[in-house]
């Protein structure tokens, strides 16, 4: 991936709090992380548009993890917000396993192909049992950027 | 059996293209797995919604789709449908 795992999901953007146990509370929580980082210029356009990108189909894609995401103005940079939940979160999966790990996709409107390519970069790291561990273990937002930012090489 | 099919959602294989194709999947007994022509050392099972997401297939690109079973025709035909058909004409 192009992407430096630093400047798409900076420390700031990893909580390992626990996230909201309702879909789209956890979603605004994982919103809340970029805002707070100050990477979204409008917040509630950000969020109409990954809302309504749940609507169109569930991100949840099996094994455990949930990935929303949207394409949209409100961002100027592409980012990267990581939540984890000991509960789970039904992200409406095929495979009915509720969402441990959490990926919010965060693109500006012009950035098709990023959002693909984040995406499937993503998703190619973690249908790796070993990368899921290890995030699900991490004590800190410094290891799971690290086990990312690894994986991804 | 194999197919060679041409992707026509404008997104790519990607969210609700892709839920459908997986769906599709699933509806069939054979095993079904999916690569870019380009790069078989990828080839993923279609049956999951991670591992399809994981290949990131554009609009234009070609895929080969693998099905073994004794329902394979039909799975094929039925996936070649999903991919080829734009997404908004696609039925939820």
């Amino acid at each position: 991936m192009e992407h430096d795992i630093d400047t798409l999901m900076p420390e700031a953007l990893i909580s390992l709090d626990e996230p909201p146990a309702e879909k789209e509370a956890c979603i605004e929580h994982l919103l809340d992380l970029a805002v707070d980082a100050g990477r979204v210029e409008d917040r509630e356009a950000a969020l109409s548009a990954l809302l309504e990108r749940e609507e169109q189909t569930t991100t949840g894609v099996g094994m455990g993890i949930g990935i929303p995401h949207a394409k949209t103005d409100a961002v100027m940079r592409p980012s990267v917000s990581f939540a984890r939940s000991s509960a789970g979160v039904d992200f409406g999966a095929m495979d009915d396993e509720p969402a441990t790990l959490l990926f919010m996709i965060l693109v500006p409107e012009e950035g098709a192909d990023e959002h693909l390519e984040i995406l499937s970069s993503l998703s190619r790291t973690l249908v790796h049992d070993e990368v899921r561990g290890r995030l699900r273990e991490a004590e800190t937002e410094a290891e799971v950027q690290r086990a990312l930012a690894e994986a991804m090489n | 059996m194999e197919r060679v099919v041409t992707v026509v959602p404008e997104a790519g294989l990607h969210a609700r293209p892709a839920a459908k194709f997986v769906e599709t999947v699933q509806e069939y007994e054979s095993d079904v797995s999916i690569a870019r022509v380009d790069n078989e050392g990828d080839r993923v099972a279609a049956g999951s919604m991670i591992a399809v997401t994981s290949l990131g297939v554009r609009c234009g690109e070609d895929v080969r789709i693998i099905a073994e079973g004794e329902d394979a025709e039909a799975a094929l035909d039925a996936l070649e449908g999903v991919l080829t058909t734009p997404e908004d004409e696609l039925d939820s």
